[in-house]
């Protein structure tokens, strides 16, 4: 047990000596980004779209080649639950590895990317303070309880090892009972099975207030991801007073609102709706409050799964539901745009394991406690940290009783080591070159020009969706913020056009679906024609009159 | 005896009055009961107000009374304006920042003007009055007013001193592509003939449905069914001024400013005129830091037009069940007798009466900060001729009856012709801005005096806490009971149920101060000893709610004696009070 302590103490600790192999702060992520903004000035630019309550910058950072605005955009955004650090590292090697490669650079020629890897920096550098745990909010202060007191009921770190992991208390009230698949373990006793509870279980730290609930109220903060208006869940511990009423949601949702080229929204952070896409179900879309993807987009999100899972090789992602108030679907169902959203890195299902003496290979079951799976994987990968030994302390509320603090560490769930992440990247680099290769490409084909009579021209065009994606979403037509398409004929003074709007405007068109149009034109010389919008950019052609 | 004595003091105040008055040299004939008295502050109630008189005014009623009206910005509107709020209270009287505080705004909407002029006439009426009434001296004693004349300046501005219809901008200021060309606010109306007002066109057709009513030239009415009519309606004065074949599509805004608040806010899809988020404007930011800078406010007013109704929430249906019974009985005392003050205006609820509203203005004050609200839609056709109109509007010719016999045809422009670049030779004629939502000039005053005693009444019931009784009784063993009452003397609790239910407020805090405390207790029941203890904090009792004309008991067990013992009563929304044994 003690050893076992000592090596996880060692392991913290040189966790603080290498920076480079630990996840970064706030300083070292604004450090590597400005490196990657003056290395790669002519493709990137790196901008501060606002900050955050503790008065970090909020990064944005757009890699485009030429014109950013000009071009159809894939906004990538992490960080926003706070207690999500891989999706911030994927981010940012993201931005480093698209940019440095001259084959993935080539991207860049006709598509945007804008990456703002850290909406939540300052609950982000809970994971390199003194003392470790898994913190989600902002540094506004919060009233996690509502009693009004503040922050009067925090974690204590009461083993001494610098990070907060959880206390069960042997009592016959409790309603936990230790795993018989991994006894490192707890789960709830299940009576259907005959199981009594033995242990109490709860976040490590007194009850400083003796209102009979443990730790209900630290420095708690906003979480972001909590704070975003679509399903917002009100009066809730850590969703923030309103829905955006933070610093750092208004800033980001003010930034995809302005940019109106974004075609689609890549969350990483803890939910999954790319490896499994959401399902259609018709009766969530009939009411005026819409609260299911509609038909178009589902279909959209099956093609766009089935790219997901092919192109990352990634298999075995845990069910990780959207949750209230989050930022992906409020990007999906008020922002009016294609939304996904993925850890990005889960710990692999180890399904197979090998008896040394028999040197055969028995297949076993994986399990389908997380924590279990968890637990499997960092042992076959023969990572110490993950794991706090249950050790016997003193509690004060609980004198004359057994109290052990131990379980898995503050963020290793989610959070691999480093060296982890670079594979992750690269296979979602592979991803995103797929994704951007089907995204829409409009075309103005078929142009036709009939001499009506002397003078007068009668001109008609194809507009086409040539790509495997639609111009945009289902539930962006529905959105003023979202463009139409818009097809529009230029004419010189000396040009009148006799019939056919100058300017249509039509919702958004599916992969290979035209849309014709025809005007009659006097007078001669050449017109113009313009079709697209900022989500699809603008194609042009000249056409003589007759 | 104290009868007697009470006489003499009531006397002596009288005699300070009357001797004020005599002083008051520029007072001749006789003052009208319910208005004051040669004001310190000259100013009509029969005309609109621009942002520069807004400001003097603010400016010359805080000078004018120091001790009772301070003027503070609390935050720059989008074009840079002072969004002034008028903080009106006894200043020499208690701590004004934990007095239950009422909260007044107008003119959210821009064109809906005369909700500041109401805001204004209350802000100059309690500190007016506050000397010659003993109702309002008594009332500024114990509360605290927050008045912000206009929420919304910026565009209130282009209401007044741009060409506008009675309708619009409604919006603010900032542009917004509307017709989703790409260009923003760039095809608003004309005004056609430099009247500063926008009016209809209308044009000449054998094809068209609409006629002259014969019994009052200026309106029109839609053709008989079996009938030809003589004209076409082409809309609001205006001209296509970007080519695009539609006329007047994409105005000033637009966007709903009461549509940009944090509860159930909902996209412009479902809430027509919301915009990214609750809190994209910076005047919805400025008041919802005001709000949350002030937890006092336990009562709030939001001004519009028109309509006379006195509405509550909720906006939406989906809303209703927060808004539960013991909520809803304080808003019916309210709009009953609001109903009585100002014959005409209705009390409704917005969802069931009007139409639906998300992420508006008083559901997030009522929902989101558990103050009682109301909203206020101000004037009524009712108020034309003292009755209800059995047609509904556009059928009846109130409006214009009104125009030809009380403002001799003064409320409109009558019809002219015009040679329009795209509809040739129409005329254009039509109610005038400043008439059909706003008052008439000599009906302002009264409505603002009505609306005025409404929210004073609303404010009045606030909640007032007093410690009523103190009782002590020796326990063996050298301990003493003290058991306490606190008493809310008003009709508003110091939290709704609603604010209960989600723990918006903390609780009341009840302490007994300078006593050796060793256990304290909630008394649930008295009569049978039935009591709660608490175990945090014994000296300071946690009580949730103290309700509405309502008392709460609260019990010390104290080691020793009492000497000089305070009880001390501090709550967010029905402020401070203590007593000292």
């Amino acid at each position: 047990m003690k050893k076992i302590f000592i090596l996880a103490g060692l392991l913290a600790f040189s966790g603080c000596a290498f920076a480079q192999s630990s996840y970064p702060n706030h300083a070292q992520l604004s450090a590597r980004l400005k490196t990657l903004s003056s290395k790669y000035a002519t493709t990137t630019k790196l901008e501060s779209i606002g900050k955050s309550k503790g008065g970090k910058d909020l990064f944005a950072i757009t890699l485009s080649k030429g014109d950013a605005s000009a071009k159809p955009a894939i906004a990538i955004l992490a960080g926003a639950d706070g207690a999500h650090l891989a999706g911030t590292e994927v981010a940012l090697q993201l931005a480093e590895k698209l940019v440095a490669s001259d084959s993935l650079a080539k991207i860049l020629e006709t598509k945007t990317f804008y990456i703002i890897p850290s909406i939540n920096p300052d609950a982000q550098e809970q994971f390199s303070a003194k003392l470790k745990f898994e913190r989600s909010g902002n540094d506004v202060d919060t009233d996690d309880d509502r009693d009004g007191r503040l922050n009067e009921d925090p974690f204590e770190d009461l083993n001494n090892d610098g990070q907060i992991t959880w206390m069960r208390i042997e009592d016959p009230s409790g309603t936990f009972i230790i795993s018989k698949e991994d006894p490192r373990v707890m789960v709830k006793a299940d009576p259907s099975k005959g199981e009594v509870g033995k242990y109490i279980l709860l976040s490590e730290g007194i009850d400083n207030d003796k209102d009979g609930v443990f730790n209900e109220d630290g420095v708690g903060g906003v979480n972001i991801d909590k704070n975003g208006t679509y399903d917002y869940p009100f009066f809730t511990q850590g969703s923030g007073e309103y829905a955006a009423s933070e610093s750092e949601t208004k800033a980001l949702l003010d930034f995809l609102y302005t940019t109106k080229n974004i075609y689609a929204v890549f969350t990483f952070g803890p939910a999954n709706n790319l490896s499994e896409a959401t399902k259609f179900d018709k009766s969530k879309t009939l009411k005026r409050i819409i609260t299911g993807i509609l038909e178009k987009d589902a279909s959209v999100g099956e093609q766009i799964s089935k790219l997901y899972n092919a192109q990352t090789g990634l298999k075995d992602a845990p069910a990780m539901p959207q949750t209230k108030g989050n930022l992906s679907q409020t990007a999906y169902y008020h922002y009016g745009r294609l939304s996904f959203s993925t850890p990005t890195w889960w710990a692999p299902k180890v399904s197979a394991t090998k008896d040394s003496t028999k040197k055969e290979i028995k297949e076993v079951k994986a399990s389908d406690n997380e924590d279990i799976r968890f637990l499997k994987w960092a042992d076959a990968q023969q990572l110490k940290g993950s794991f706090v030994a249950w050790q016997k302390i003193n509690h004060p509320d609980f004198p004359n009783q057994t109290v052990e603090v131990g379980g898995i560490a503050p963020y290793a769930k989610l959070n691999p080591p480093l060296s982890y992440l670079n594979e992750t990247t690269d296979k979602h680099l592979k991803f995103f070159k797929a994704f951007t290769a089907q995204m829409s490409d409009l075309q103005i084909l078929n142009v036709k020009t009939e001499a009506v009579s002397a003078g007068l021209t009668r001109v008609t065009v194809q507009v086409t969706n040539k790509g495997l994606l639609p111009t945009g979403s289902e539930i962006g037509d529905r959105v003023r913020w979202v463009q139409k398409v818009r097809t529009e004929v230029k004419t010189s003074s000396a040009q009148t056009i006799i019939s056919g709007k100058k300017v249509n405007l039509r919702g958004a068109m599916s992969a290979g679906e035209s849309q014709e149009y025809s005007w009659l034109i006097s007078g001669s010389g050449s017109i113009t024609i313009e079709a697209g919008n900022a989500m699809t950019g603008i194609k042009t052609v000249s056409v003589a009159l007759k | 005896m104290k009868k007697y004595i009470s006489l003499f003091l009531l006397s002596c105040s009288l005699g300070a009055a009357a001797q004020e008055k005599t002083i008051n040299d520029d007072l001749t004939g006789l003052r009208a009961i319910g208005t004051p008295a040669s004001p310190k502050v000259k100013i009509s109630w029969n005309h609109y107000n621009d942002y520069a008189m807004i400001t003097r005014f603010c400016q010359d009623l805080a000078k004018a009374y120091p001790d009772l009206v301070k003027v503070e910005s609390m935050g720059k509107s989008t074009q840079g304006k002072d969004m002034w709020v008028l903080t009106i209270s006894d200043f020499k009287s208690g701590s004004v920042d934990r007095k239950p505080g009422f909260y007044i705004d107008g003119n959210i909407h821009s064109n809906e003007i005369q909700g500041t002029e109401v805001a204004m006439y209350t802000a100059w009426y309690l500190a007016e009055s506050f000397n010659s009434v003993d109702f309002i001296k008594q009332l500024l004693k114990d509360k605290v007013f927050y008045i912000v004349p206009t929420i919304n300046p910026d565009a209130r501005e282009d209401f007044l001193k741009n060409p506008n219809t009675p309708h619009s901008p409604r919006s603010g200021m900032l542009a917004f592509d509307d017709d989703g060309d790409g260009k923003a606010d760039e095809d608003k109306f004309d005004d056609l003939d430099g009247d500063g007002n926008i009016v209809m066109m209308r044009r000449k057709t054998p094809y068209g449905r609409w006629k002259v009513d014969c019994d009052n030239p200026q309106r029109m009415i839609p053709a008989k069914p079996d009938e030809k009519g003589e004209y076409e309606m082409l809309g609001y004065e205006g001209i296509d001024n970007d080519g695009d074949g539609a006329v007047n599509e994409d105005l000033i805004g637009y966007y709903d400013p009461n549509r940009d608040w944090g509860w159930n806010w909902q996209p412009d899809y479902i809430q027509r005129g919301a915009l990214y988020h609750p809190g994209t404007l910076a005047e919805t930011r400025n008041i919802k830091n005001f709000v949350y800078a002030h937890p006092n406010i336990a009562g709030a007013q939001s001004y519009h037009n028109n309509g006379g109704m006195f509405l509550r929430g909720p906006g939406a249906e989906e809303d209703a069940g927060f808004y539960v019974p013991q909520d809803g009985a304080v808003y019916d005392y309210f709009g009953k007798i609001g109903e009585k003050i100002n014959p005409g205006y209705k009390y409704f609820v917005i969802y069931k009466d009007l139409y639906t509203v998300y992420g508006g203005e008083i559901d997030w004050l009522a929902l989101g900060r558990g103050v009682f609200t109301f909203s206020t839609e101000l004037f009524t056709s009712y108020k034309l001729f003292g009755k209800q109109s059995e047609e509904g509007r556009g059928q009846n010719n109130d409006f214009e009856e009104f125009s030809k016999n009380l403002l001799f045809n003064d409320a409109y422009v009558a019809w002219k012709p015009f040679k329009h670049p795209q509809y040739g030779d129409i005329e254009i004629g039509g109610p005038k801005k400043n008439y059909t939502r706003n008052h008439p000039g000599f009906m302002l005053e009264e409505d603002a005096h009505r609306n005025m005693a409404f929210t004073v009444l609303h404010a009045s019931q606030m909640p007032k806490l007093e410690v009523s009784e103190i009782r002590q009784k020796a326990l063996a063993g050298g301990f003493t009971e003290v058991t306490a009452v606190v008493t809310n003397s008003k009709v508003i609790p110091t939290h709704s149920a609603h604010d209960l239910k989600y723990k918006i407020e903390r609780p009341d805090y009840i302490s007994l101060k300078n006593a050796n405390v060793v256990a304290g207790m909630i008394v649930e029941n008295e009569d049978i000893n039935l009591t709660k203890e608490q175990k945090y904090t014994p000296q300071t009792i946690e009580v949730s709610n103290i309700s509405g004309m309502s008392a709460v008991k609260v019990r010390w067990i104290v080691k020793g004696k009492l000497d000089k013992a305070t009880i001390e009563v501090d709550s967010q929304k029905g402020g401070l009070t203590s007593r000292t044994l």
